[in-house]
């Protein structure tokens, strides 16, 4: 299969309000080039919708928005990612304040094997948010009445987080995410592992974080990058095809290719 | 814009899934199918008017039957894709276009049988004779249209589509010209009045026949560039449809 | 179509009873080398147990000894090494001659000759215990020799004679039929060191020398073991001094002991000048030997860690140490521990580096200190097995019993102790 080369992205990459700003990004893992050339804009409060392909890269790219990637040691980052006009990868940027702006959610629900109330405190304990036990006791309450779980576990907070059902541990998860008050939610397919039902639920609490939040999700459903998205961005062998509003995606691709994706001639 | 290097050797034009291509093609055949059927009908309603023959029209009013079981049997298998295949992009809006193409034909057969049944009043009296003229231009003309409508659907022909689209004007001022013609005659004998209505509804169902057929041009404007065309002029459809046409021909080639 | 189903039906269903038949084998030689295992255990444990039981016993003979004042020079007031300086010998002589009839010295001495050696320190320790029971009459067990305790265990009941002549045996069986000859559980075996005199030798020194050299090297080699895997995995760079360090470290888990001992001797005892034969330079010693095992098992658990864990921790913005100390480390502690008590265990049967560095010496009194000269219990062993007196043998078994009894326990501790950790997740 022949690579694209140089290719301008369809549509609209750019928005009015953005939070993040990503310019002419590349990524490398050793010798080969995973992502290509990427500008993109994720404005404040909307939901982006990442799609395309297995290893195209959308999984990639999000994890260079919160510097996920710089645990691997080979993978070096071209271009710039801008958090409200700031770089990102500049040298003065530390990570560990970075990635309290910028949460990340998981495709496997990940909670740690501590109890749910510890599950939430622990970004707030590390990042020294609370100074007593009662302020924690409240973010942690807040947090889990955000992701839609508190009246599930309320009475049971010293149960094991490991213990709770795969919908309510991603949920969990994104209460843990939002607990340090972040400005930004990465999910890399946050429901790949879940039944309908708590796909459903966390499809809704997206919808409902969007008012307090901007939000990156990669997701493989398409139906759900249709439901939960404003704006859908497809990546094509490490390239950004096309970004548009996430109905004209659906309706009317504007690129042959990503025609070819979504109407599954190809993936 | 210039051809991007889209990877010559992919083939886009088939679905990973053999059954849904199967499927697509089945409801776009099913209803070229139906399209042919509704074609016979309406050239059958209007040789039946043309030539005073009934036999015709009897047939018209029992194969308008099988028309609507193709209709619903059509849209059904529409549903089923829609359920079934969550179809985005191009296969959606051929759905959508199929489903509705096939209620336009449905209601262009409504008209062949009230042609029909017209058809059948007039043929008993002395002076049914009245706009024969015009309804053999209009009949042919909406017949064309048909046809041509079917298979601008079938080509995805842009061109042959607003082609349709612009006949639907001239059928239009055609029935303008007779309905002009018949209220002449009405008033200068009201005796023929009752007569003359028949032809007015013969007259303006051939009408509707070609907004019907405009309709199914809207859809093939749908279905290949994108654009919904509906209740717009033939100026701006056609700026609208080569526009879009352009992005998705410059990027699909 | 129909056809070729049934051929291809037929087919499988021919080859099915191959295939059974083959499994079956599999599970029988299975079965049989479980069995095989089992029993060599069965025969091993068997063999120490019936061998090692009667270690535990011991012939004593009941004795009223009279602590005559005016024959022993002292009395309740005397000085304590006055009192540890009395002529308990004679008063144990002297009651065996009331006690049985001798005429000639030789009489006397093969009299003299079936009471141990150290049977008069059992008279000395209880007056230094209680200087009040001068005068009074004392009675005692005293343990009896060797080859008393041999043929009244062993020979007696197939009416031998052992290394007895016909007199002692009478002396012997007069007592017996007196009930005073009588067989008792064997605490000297517990709590005396070492000694030339199989009655009197024990495994308390070996045991207070082997806990005390583990003690020394669990102190040592978890902190360095655990820290260098910790480094290892989550903070050295991947470069070709990592992986040299790295491959060296296996390289080590496979270099035989003797080696380490080997070393020990010329690094710490000849460079460093460490004393030789004390529990401080076998724990050393043997940290060097169970490093590797330890590093090598907590790499092992630090890399089942699942990365999730990491992942969810990083996205959260914890930093490199917080990840690793409040996620990894506790996850991984379980296989980190059982790798150090399986390293352990390897420590406390180790023999052949320990000779090297002096450990085998003759060591009769029980170390306190790591650095007070001792002995281990594998080394105990060791020496008794070679050791001629048939006594010995025993003695052997029975170390060799507390020894099992020893790893055992380990073990169960390792158990328990994951066990523990791993339900506190």
């Amino acid at each position: 299969m022949s690579i694209i080369e140089n290719h301008q992205t369809d549509g609209e990459p750019f928005c009015d309000s953005p939070k993040l700003k990503a310019r002419g990004v590349g990524v490398f893992y050793g010798d080969k080039q995973a992502i290509f050339d990427v500008s993109l804009d994720i404005g404040a409060n909307e939901v982006i919708a990442l799609i395309g392909p297995s290893g195209c890269g959308k999984s990639t790219f999000l994890r260079c928005l919160n510097r996920m990637n710089d645990t691997i040691d080979i993978c070096r980052i071209t271009g710039e990612i801008l958090l409200d006009d700031e770089d990102i990868y500049a040298p003065k940027i530390d990570v560990v304040p970075l990635r309290a702006r910028v949460g990340m959610v998981f495709q496997k629900p990940n909670p740690f094997p501590k109890t749910i109330f510890d599950n939430v405190a622990y970004g707030p304990r590390i990042h020294g948010l609370v100074n007593h036990r009662h302020e924690l006791e409240e973010i942690v309450e807040q947090s889990l009445r955000r992701a839609g779980l508190w009246s599930e576990v309320k009475d049971r907070l010293d149960a094991p987080g490991t213990g709770l059902s795969g919908g309510q541990q991603q949920r969990l998860c994104i209460a843990r995410t939002i607990a340090v008050d972040p400005e930004v939610i990465l999910m890399d397919e946050p429901c790949s592992a879940l039944d309908p039902i708590a796909t459903a639920r966390i499809e809704e609490l997206i919808d409902e974080l969007r008012d307090n939040y901007t939000i990156a999700i990669v997701t493989h459903s398409m139906q759900q990058a249709a439901r939960v998205s404003q704006r859908t961005a497809y990546f094509h062998l490490g390239q950004l095809i096309e970004v548009n509003p996430t109905d004209l995606v659906f309706t009317k691709p504007q690129h042959a290719l990503t025609e070819a994706y979504i109407t599954g001639r190809f993936g | 814009m210039a051809n991007k290097g889209i990877p010559v050797e992919m083939n886009f034009s088939q679905h990973i899934s053999g059954q849904f291509n199967s499927d697509l093609e089945a409801i776009r055949s099913q209803m070229m199918e139906m399209g042919g059927l509704v074609e016979r009908q309406v050239a059958n309603a209007i040789e039946a008017i043309t030539t005073g023959d009934t036999t015709p029209a009897d047939d018209i009013i029992r194969r308008e039957d099988d028309v609507d079981r193709m209709e619903v049997a059509i849209d059904q298998e529409c549903t089923q894709i829609l359920v079934r295949r969550q179809p985005a992009a191009s296969d959606l809006r051929m759905v959508l276009a199929v489903s509705r193409v096939v209620r336009d034909l449905e209601r262009i057969g409504d008209e062949a049988t009230k042609i029909a049944v017209h058809a059948l009043e007039v043929s008993g009296s002395t002076n049914g004779g009245y706009c024969q003229q015009s309804i053999r231009y209009m009949g042919t003309e909406v017949g064309k249209m048909i046809s041509g409508a079917l298979n601008a659907f079938a080509r995805n022909d842009v061109d042959g589509a607003l082609d349709v689209v612009r006949n639907d004007k001239l059928v239009d001022q055609q029935y303008s010209a007779a309905l002009r013609e018949l209220i002449t005659y009405m008033m200068e004998d009201p005796r023929s009045i009752s007569q003359a209505i028949n032809i007015l509804w013969i007259l303006r169902a051939i009408e509707r026949i070609g907004d019907h057929a405009r309709n199914i041009s809207e859809q093939v404007i749908y279905v290949v560039s994108g654009a919904d065309v509906r209740h717009s002029s033939i100026s701006e459809m056609e700026e609208r449809a080569h526009k879009d046409k352009d992005d998705s021909s410059s990027t699909g080639a | 179509m129909t056809d070729q189903l049934t051929t291809t039906r037929s087919k499988v269903e021919q080859g099915m009873a191959r295939r059974r038949r083959a499994e079956g084998r599999f599970r029988l030689y299975g079965v049989l080398s479980v069995g095989f295992g089992l029993l060599c255990l069965v025969v091993l444990f068997g063999n120490i147990l019936s061998q090692g039981s009667s270690a535990f016993r011991q012939t004593v003979l009941q004795a009223e000894i009279l602590l005559d004042q005016e024959y022993l020079g002292l009395n309740n007031q005397s000085p304590v090494n006055e009192l540890r300086n009395g002529n308990y010998e004679g008063l144990i002589k002297q009651y065996l001659r009331n006690t049985a009839e001798v005429s000639s010295r030789s009489e006397r001495r093969a009299l003299y000759g079936l009471v141990s050696v150290g049977a008069h320190w059992q008279l000395q320790d209880a007056v230094l215990a209680n200087p009040d029971l001068l005068g009074s009459t004392l009675s005692i067990e005293l343990i009896m020799d060797d080859n008393v305790d041999q043929w009244f265990k062993h020979e007696r009941d197939e009416g031998g004679a052992g290394r007895l002549n016909e007199l002692q045996l009478g002396w012997l069986e007069q007592w017996v039929a007196e009930g005073r000859l009588k067989s008792r559980f064997s605490t000297t075996f517990f709590t005396n060191g070492d000694s030339r005199e199989p009655e009197l030798a024990g495994v308390h020194g070996a045991i207070m020398g082997t806990l005390l050299t583990l003690m020394v090297t669990f102190l040592l080699s978890f902190p360095i073991g655990v820290a260098a895997a910790i480094y290892l995995e989550e903070f050295a760079p991947k470069n070709r001094i990592t992986e040299i360090v790295e491959i060296n470290i296996n390289n080590l888990a496979a270099v035989p002991s003797i080696t380490f001992g080997l070393l020990g001797l010329a690094i710490f005892i000849n460079i460093f000048g460490v004393s030789r034969s004390t529990p401080l330079i076998g724990g050393l010693v043997l940290t060097l030997m169970t490093l590797p095992t330890i590093i090598i098992s907590g790499r092992a658990a630090i890399k089942s860690v699942p990365p999730s864990i990491r992942e969810a921790a990083f996205g959260l913005g914890a930093s490199k140490m917080q990840v690793v100390f409040h996620h990894v480390l506790p996850l991984a502690m379980p296989g980190m521990l059982t790798g150090t008590i399986i390293g352990m265990a390897q420590a406390l049967g180790e023999t052949a580096p320990l000779l090297m560095i002096g450990m085998i010496a003759f060591v009769v009194d029980v170390p306190g200190f790591i650095t007070d000269p001792s002995t281990v219990l594998p080394v105990q062993i060791f020496l008794w097995s070679d050791s001629p007196e048939q006594a010995f043998t025993e003695r052997t078994s029975g170390a060799i019993i507390v020894l099992l009894t020893f790893l055992i326990m380990m073990n169960t501790v390792a158990v328990w102790l994951r066990r523990r950790l791993e339900r506190r997740w």
